[in-house]
């Protein structure tokens, strides 16, 4: 390879480097004034682990104190997506929420300052409502005010809250939601629609009328998938709330439907008093009949059998929405008789699947499975910051002693190889930025460690060149010779340490896989410093001195 | 040009069965007082409650521990860690762990309510908990032991393909030594065992392994080359030879050790301690374990290759270089 070649590629290394490491501006969300808002920040992309950061890691297990479960696993994926939209609401930035394992749910919430209701937030079991549907057209009677209403004030409010603000107001209200897969969807659609409210395209007539549809049976209405947004925005102003029709509440459906291509979310009106809560269930279960199909069966204490009987009563005809934590889930069914202790709710052609669903909904509160905390841990952020400064200065006065060492003992040589770890420095970390590997305490004592290791090629190489010159070889072909047989010690040993580091990832967790990660890209970054970059300097010294061709510094 | 231990000519294998001795006295020492109190393992592997304290005043140890003990949390060991403001408080105890396998949080809030009614609210900060149920714990037991198997394997299977089955085999024994002797240090420092120690572990592993590999590269080329000599004097050519590299490089890798000693902080200086002695004893198993068992498993399985067959009469090592009067300028 020619010499320009070798320095072009370095160069385009460097270039690279920097372009990774450098600052840019993301969209993140951050803590502003204890709310939680999405905002640009700038900032270099090396993500911190949490013990630098300082934050919260939990671990939540199947709780089978309450009965054992059967497809754990199973469980496990259920309820990820439970914890994960409960952890958005919650509002955090950056959270990690994933499958360990096979029976493992890993939280990890950056930046948390009250651990006790971060876990109380995952560890709850939800709220269950049973509610009727209204049947006194209130919201239809209530339309025109709330469509005045909207006229002389939407524009003021998308003037008074700005963009950005608003889009949490709006996401964090549409995320209650406990059964939506896909919440950053649907915060992005929320998005959307607030930058076309601060537009100024909605607040016309009819600005909440046109949103909404008549659905199927009374108290229900449809709104299409990508004015959800706007809604929620609209229903979250005071005004509005105080122009509802009193005594009813409104609620988002969990499930979407399809009517004529397009995507809608249900709305219903509701009795604002649940004829009953959730508190006195005490079993649910999924069964078949062949006359029915599909149906959810649940038992009431004696307390719950009572006012049940008495309520469903009154509502004979009506339908009664089944509401956790706020949310309609499924389609209210219709109540047939007075029920009691016993009572089932009958799935209208759904597979056995969503009745089982209903019914650990019904059984657990919103969690399929009971879960308990196996593992938690809490760093504060000025335990963090410490541990960075720390590690700092460890790791610059390891540089400066190494590059004594070097320079002591290798004189011109050992610059080369200074020069060559500068770029060691500069490579890994953008090896680090560029893999989105997270930075942890351990990772960056590594990071310290290799910085003492990663001269050692350059010391094979050098006492090689040493040996060979010692053998009458001339300077130029000493550097060649020294390079060749160096290599072979150099390439067995650092891949065996990077097997070493590919085990550790495999098998380590958390901080231990940092670790390994800064490990393996120190190795990398070292192969190519001591190696391509040192010859690429000697070639270069080589082709600038001519007279220095009959001696060298090393 | 500066030189250290250049051109040197020592008969290192020669003191093998002293060497062996003492490494093997340190490991029965280190291994043995396991049977007088366990190893010192951190509560993510043997599972409980850790809170880390920062008090605004130094405050009394015996009063912490009182409180606590009020609180019902026996046995909880209470150490100081970097300034004597910052404490850590491990509530371990098999009973307790079990106890609050409900919510592994549990006891850390008790901790943490207790001691602010003693010392006052705005006196006392807790800067990190961890609470680890027993399972998890055991779970990263077995991980940490399937890393250091694994590692072992797959290290012996690359070396059989790069080297030759006896030097692979050469290389776990003097890394596996290396296990044994660092787990003895543990014990004998009564460090704390944590994952990031583990972590430590496996560094000197692969440090150590290099070690080993670098002299055996130097003894595979020097076999390459023929000489008559047996492989006892090849291994002494090849370790003085690589002698002023294993200098250099440990010289360096205790400089960036150290640093993190020194300055890193508390939760680094564990890993800090492993690694100093993982230099150490990394370097005398390249030397004094890796070599006489190759000798050993050469003596037992012999190659076929003859040249040294005959070379038991050879004269030891005189080399004829004259490098020093051209290198110095």
């Amino acid at each position: 390879m020619s010499l320009k070649w070798r320095i072009a590629i370095i160069f385009g290394l460097i270039a690279a480097s920097f372009w990774t490491l450098f600052p840019r501006t993301v969209v993140e969300r951050v803590k502003r004034n204890g709310e939680f808002v999405y905002d640009t920040v700038r900032r270099v992309p090396l993500k911190r682990g949490l013990d630098l950061q300082g934050g919260m890691h939990l671990a939540l297990e199947v709780d089978e104190s309450k009965g054992l479960v059967a497809d754990k696993s199973k469980a496990i994926d259920n309820a990820l997506k439970v914890v994960r939209n409960r952890i958005d609401e919650f509002g955090v930035s950056e959270p990690v929420v994933q499958k360990a394992g096979n029976d493992r749910i890993i939280v990890e919430l950056p930046g948390i300052d009250d651990p006790r209701r971060a876990q109380d937030v995952v560890q709850k079991s939800a709220f269950l409502e049973f509610q009727i549907t209204d049947e006194t057209q209130a919201l239809e009677k209530a339309l025109p005010r709330l469509d005045a209403l909207l006229k002389g004030k939407t524009v003021a409010a998308a003037v008074a809250t700005p963009g950005a603000k608003k889009d949490t107001t709006a996401s964090s209200a549409g995320l209650q939601s406990l059964f939506i897969a896909d919440t950053s969807k649907k915060a992005d659609s929320a998005k959307t629609d607030s930058a076309k409210a601060a537009a100024g395209t909605v607040g016309g007539p009819g600005a909440f009328s046109k949103l909404v549809q008549q659905g199927r049976m009374p108290g229900e209405y449809y709104v299409a998938q990508t004015d959800v947004g706007t809604m929620t925005q609209y229903l979250s102003l005071p005004e509005v709330a105080a122009a509802m029709p009193p005594g009813k509440v409104l609620r988002w459906s969990s499930d979407t439907v399809s009517l004529g291509g397009r995507i809608y979310r249900g709305l219903y009106v509701l009795d604002a008093k649940p004829i009953i809560t959730g508190e006195f269930l005490t079993d649910a279960k999924p069964n078949t009949s062949p006359t029915e199909g599909n149906l959810v069966q649940f038992t009431m204490n004696n307390e719950g059998a009572r006012r049940f009987r008495t309520e469903t009563g009154r509502h004979i005809k009506d339908y009664m929405a089944i509401v956790l934590d706020q949310r309609v889930i499924g389609q209210p069914p219709v109540i047939q008789g007075a029920i009691g202790q016993y009572g089932q709710i009958t799935m209208g052609g759904k597979d056995l699947q969503a009745a089982q669903d209903l019914a650990l909904v019904l059984r657990a509160g919103s969690l399929p499975v009971p879960l308990k905390v196996a593992d938690v841990r809490v760093i504060g952020a000025s335990l963090g910051q410490d541990s960075i400064h720390k590690s700092i200065t460890a790791g610059v006065i390891a540089i400066a002693l190494v590059v004594f060492i070097m320079l002591f003992y290798y004189r011109f040589s050992g610059a080369l190889a200074v020069a060559a770890l500068v770029l060691y420095i500069l490579y890994t970390l953008a090896a680090l930025a560029g893999f989105q590997a997270v930075l942890t305490l351990p990772g960056l004592a590594g990071f310290v460690l290799s910085i003492g290791i990663a001269v050692d090629a350059n010391v094979l190489i050098f006492e090689r060149i040493r040996e060979e010159l010692a053998h009458g070889k001339t300077v130029r072909t000493a550097i060649d010779e020294g390079f060749r047989h160096a290599m072979s010690a150099i390439v067995d040993s650092n891949v065996s340490t990077a097997l070493t580091a590919a085990v550790l990832y495999q098998y380590g967790t958390g901080p231990v896989r940092g670790f390994a990660v800064t490990l393996l890209a120190g190795i990398a970054a070292s192969m190519i410093t001591s190696i391509f970059v040192v010859r690429t300097f000697y070639m270069i010294w080589l082709n600038r001195s001519r007279d220095a061709q009959t001696s060298l510094s090393i | 040009m500066l030189r250290i231990l250049h051109d040197t000519n020592y008969d290192f294998i020669r003191w093998w069965k002293v060497m062996a001795a003492i490494t093997i006295a340190f490991i029965v020492l280190g291994l043995g007082s396991l049977a007088i109190k366990p190893l010192n393992l951190s509560i993510e592997f043997t599972g409980g409650t850790l809170v880390q304290l920062e008090f605004t005043q130094p405050p009394d140890v015996g009063v912490i521990r009182s409180t606590l003990d009020q609180a019902g949390i026996h046995g909880a060991e209470i150490q100081q860690f970097g300034t004597n403001r910052e404490f850590t408080v491990r509530a371990q105890d098999p009973a307790a762990v079990a106890a609050q396998s409900k919510g592994a949080e549990g006891v850390a809030v008790t901790i943490e309510r207790v001691l602010k009614q003693k010392f006052g609210d705005s006196n006392l900060r807790v800067a990190r908990t961890e609470g680890v149920g027993p399972r998890v714990g055991d779970e990263l037991k077995r991980g940490a032991i399937i890393a250091i198997l694994l590692s072992f394997l797959i290290t012996l299977v690359y070396l059989s393909i790069r080297f030759e089955w006896r030097f692979a085999t050469a290389a776990v024994i003097a890394t596996s030594h290396d296990v044994f002797t660092t787990i003895a240090f543990l014990k004998l420092m009564h460090l704390e065992i944590s994952l990031t120690v583990v972590a430590g572990l496996l560094t000197v592993l692969g440090y150590s392994l290099n070690d080993t590999i670098i002299i055996f590269d130097r003894v595979r080329e020097n076999l390459r080359k023929g000489r008559k000599e047996t492989l006892y004097e090849t291994l002494n050519r090849s370790i003085n030879e690589t002698l002023p590299r294993s200098i250099l490089t440990h010289a360096t890798v205790l400089a960036a050790t150290l640093s993190l000693l020194f300055f890193a902080g508390e939760v680094i200086r564990p890993f800090a301690w492993v690694m100093a002695f993982g230099i150490i004893t990394g370097t005398f198993s390249s030397i004094y374990v890796a070599a006489p068992v190759l000798l050993w498993i050469e003596r037992k399985w012999p190659r076929q290759t003859g040249a040294r067959q005959t070379s038991s009469t050879a004269t030891p090592t005189s080399r004829t270089r004259r490098s020093t009067a051209t290198a110095t300028r």
